[in-house]
């Protein structure tokens, strides 16, 4: 097993505590000696963050002062300026960024996809626990389906955590708990007597060894209820939930892999100014998880970042002057993805043919992870 | 000729006669998973004593085509859809959608019309593009990526314009909706989901076939069926099998199996979105367990009140698993009970976040 972030309930416990008042954590509080997965590579671990909903290029770096953070990465890192995208509707095409495949899925389809992830080929080639990936989304109930696929040689066994922000960390859920009683973690007495308990009812000690991981997500949710995740109102609040949760992950848990996946951006059918606000929210948003990495010694040499979204929208304003996705403009089927991190050139920007699929291909190369069933390339020009 | 009953001239046990078993006689299992698949929750105490032992086909007579059946299908319809939180209809005729379908005043399909005719569907499908893709897709089930043409004069439609889609004349977004509620493949695609739903496999292409044929011809016949199909040597297997049970089914059997009551829609809405929002959902149904359990609002008995706890712990097997405990499982739970800081409240916690309980 490589090494990897190890936290008994206790500790996680007193960091969620930590985190909650907004103190800096030690990394080595929470995270044992991470090595790259690959020795030529500085890069230990990865954020990717799929600005999906549909966003042109002509809202982020078109205008430069909807996306200032952004902007800053991009000097600091590379931009791929000429990223084809297949406009498959917002599900399909965000699989396809996580699959490295496009195939159509409909709009609705609530169901996993054939394709392995990118999260299943990471936690398959690299022994990687659950822990070390994670998902946060803003779509609710279809996102899910994001954390693995029904393929039969990857699949459950190697999905990633996801949560949903807008899901668990939202008014009413926190309003029930409160009106029926928070509940409160449960005392290692009464853990040692459910351990048993659940060991009693078939499944033996991998039954209790699962039950001991699940019960450290169920603290971990039940500190984040107390954070100020659910608070989060406005423009892009679903979004902004994500990120605050990626940041607070990555903090906490300091995993090899963490997607974000974006939902927000599609109030641009009915608004084009909501859109251009959930694309300046998202992008102060990205500005905030950046300052986390930056400020964090354990993250700041060692992690990489990529947003790219999962296709752009119509060339003009709709009767409501909004924005639809579905015209087969330029502005639909090319996007823009930037990519930054310790071993990435700098300040490159560069039109050259990429496919929101390369995405795949290259995160798993970053890692030395192979991506057998990706039909994408990789990102050119990357490396420093 | 009478119906009143003769007396018997037999003692309480001592009948001679032979007594045939019920075809497909119900157990705790098969019982708690048939009212689960066509009502979404497990049966009340009172309805476990009333059916256990008899015929699953007499359940499904008393079950299918009842105001409880059809808002169970109409929720999961709702779900389907994706018409949730603040896209569920909330006008009084789809209120009122389930009860006229129990009259008989609706058949599934004008159901499902009525669901895309919902102010709520255009709004979580907005634009010409998503619209006519959706209402492609979900009604019949097309790849619209395979149907380009098709979709391009669908949108021209839904903007008021005319065209042939899909082999009939539109020229405005409820003709558009018409022509795919309508379409033989909508026939198809809603027996191909609804066998998924209710029997976790696909139906095999003849037998689809057949079955969509027959339901185009005749949209009455859905519960004539399901009942086929609830009836088959397939429903037996899956009865075999545990299943994992839906996040939303996990909310309501835990309120009926520890307050006796469904949930509210503004108690069930936001524990489901809560549990959606994980891709393994099982450490925040562990959190709702707690929540229920040290709520007040659960029946629990003191443990000084239980004066037989082997008995009261192999009860709450068949109550919440459906079936028996073993002799170990009895053994760990009663030794259990017995110690100090044990309560009844932490047996039902096991029990209830335990993976057996996530499936039926």
């Amino acid at each position: 097993m490589l090494p990897t972030a190890s936290l008994d309930r206790r500790t996680l416990l007193r960091a969620s505590t930590l985190l909650g008042a907004g103190a800096a954590l030690p990394s080595s509080l929470l995270a044992g000696a991470m090595a790259p997965l690959r020795p030529d590579r500085k890069t230990k671990r990865v954020v990717l963050v799929a600005f999906a909903g549909g966003v042109r290029t002509r809202e982020t770096f078109g205008t430069p002062a909807n996306v200032p953070n952004m902007r800053q990465m991009a000097d600091e890192g590379v931009l791929y300026t000429n990223v084809a995208t297949s406009n498959l509707g917002h599900f399909g095409a965000t699989m396809s960024i996580f699959t490295g495949i496009s195939e159509p899925r409909g709009i609705r389809e609530n169901a996993r996809g054939n394709d392995p992830t990118l999260f299943e080929y990471l936690r398959k080639g690299l022994d990687l626990p659950k822990q070390d990936v994670w998902v946060t989304t803003t779509g609710g109930a279809q996102q899910v389906n994001y954390s693995y696929s029904l393929h039969p040689e990857y699949g459950a066994r190697y999905g990633a955590n996801i949560l949903d922000g807008d899901g668990i960390f939202n008014k009413e859920f926190k309003d029930m708990l409160s009106a029926w009683g928070m509940p409160q973690p449960v005392e290692p007495g009464e853990r040692a007597l459910l351990d048993r308990l659940r060991r009693g009812v078939g499944g033996g000690e991998d039954a209790a060894r699962e039950a001991e991981q699940l019960a450290r997500v169920e603290d971990y949710i039940l500190g984040e209820l107390s954070r100020g995740t659910t608070d989060i109102s406005g423009a892009a609040a679903g979004d902004r939930k994500a990120l605050r949760l990626a940041r607070n992950l990555l903090s906490l848990f300091k995993p090899r892999m963490l997607g974000v996946v974006l939902q927000n951006a599609d109030v641009a059918h009915g608004s084009f100014n909501a859109y251009s606000e959930v694309v300046r929210q998202n992008d102060a948003a990205i500005g905030e998880l950046m300052t986390a990495i930056r400020e964090d010694e354990e993250l700041r040499d060692s992690t990489a970042v990529l947003v790219v979204p999962e296709f752009g929208r119509d060339r003009d304003l709709n009767s409501r002057r909004g924005l639809d996705h579905g015209d087969g403009s330029e502005d639909l089927r090319r996007v823009s993805c930037v990519a930054w991190g310790p071993d990435f050139k700098r300040g490159v920007e560069t039109g050259r043919d990429q496919r929101v699929i390369d995405v795949v291909g290259t995160v798993c190369e970053l890692f030395g992870a192979e991506a057998p069933l990706a039909k994408g390339g990789r990102l050119q020009g990357l490396y420093a | 000729m009478s119906t009143e009953a003769i007396p018997l001239p037999f003692q309480d046990g001592q009948d001679p006669r032979t007594r045939a078993a019920a075809a497909r006689a119900l157990d705790p299992r098969s019982l708690r998973a048939v009212f689960m698949d066509l009502i979404g929750r497990p049966p009340r105490q009172s309805e476990v004593g009333e059916w256990l032992g008899r015929g699953r086909g007499e359940l499904l007579d008393e079950l299918l085509g009842g105001e409880e059946f059809w808002g169970h299908w109409w929720h999961e319809q709702l779900y389907y859809f994706l018409l949730i939180d603040n896209f569920r209809p909330r006008t009084r005729a789809a209120k009122e959608v389930p009860e006229r379908l129990a009259q008989g005043r609706l058949h599934y399909r004008d159901a499902l019309h009525q669901a895309a005719l919902t102010p709520t569907f255009d709004l979580r499908n907005p634009g010409a593009d998503t619209f006519v893709t959706v209402v492609m897709e979900q009604f019949c089930g097309l790849v619209v990526q395979d149907k380009a043409s098709e979709l391009e004069i669908g949108k021209v439609a839904y903007e008021g314009g005319k065209g042939r889609f899909l082999g009939t004349t539109a020229e405005n977004q409820a003709d558009v909706i018409r022509i795919c509620v309508e379409h033989r493949e909508a026939s198809r695609h809603f027996l191909a989901r609804e066998h998924q739903r209710l029997l976790r496999v696909e139906l095999d292409s003849k037998q689809l076939r057949a079955d969509a044929g027959r339901l185009h011809r005749d949209p009455w016949a859905y519960l004539a069926v399901v009942r086929e199909w609830l009836l088959s040597e397939a429903y037996d297997q899956r009865l075999r099998d545990l299943v994992p049970k839906s996040n939303t089914l996990f909310v309501r059997c835990l309120f009926v199996d520890l307050l006796d009551r469904l949930p509210e829609d503004d108690e069930l809405e936001p524990l489901r979105n809560a549990l959606d929002g994980l891709a393994d959902s099982r450490p925040l149904r562990s959190v709702v367990v707690r929540l229920l359990l040290d709520s007040g609002r659960a029946a629990v008995p003191r443990k000084q009140d239980i004066p037989d706890p082997t008995r009261w712990v192999a009860a709450q097997f068949p109550r919440f698993l459906g079936r028996d405990a073993t002799d170990e499982e009895l053994g760990v739970f009663v030794s259990a009970f017995h110690e100090e800081g044990c309560e009844p409240g932490t047996i039902l916690y096991a029990l209830l976040s335990h993976s057996e309980y996530q499936s039926y």
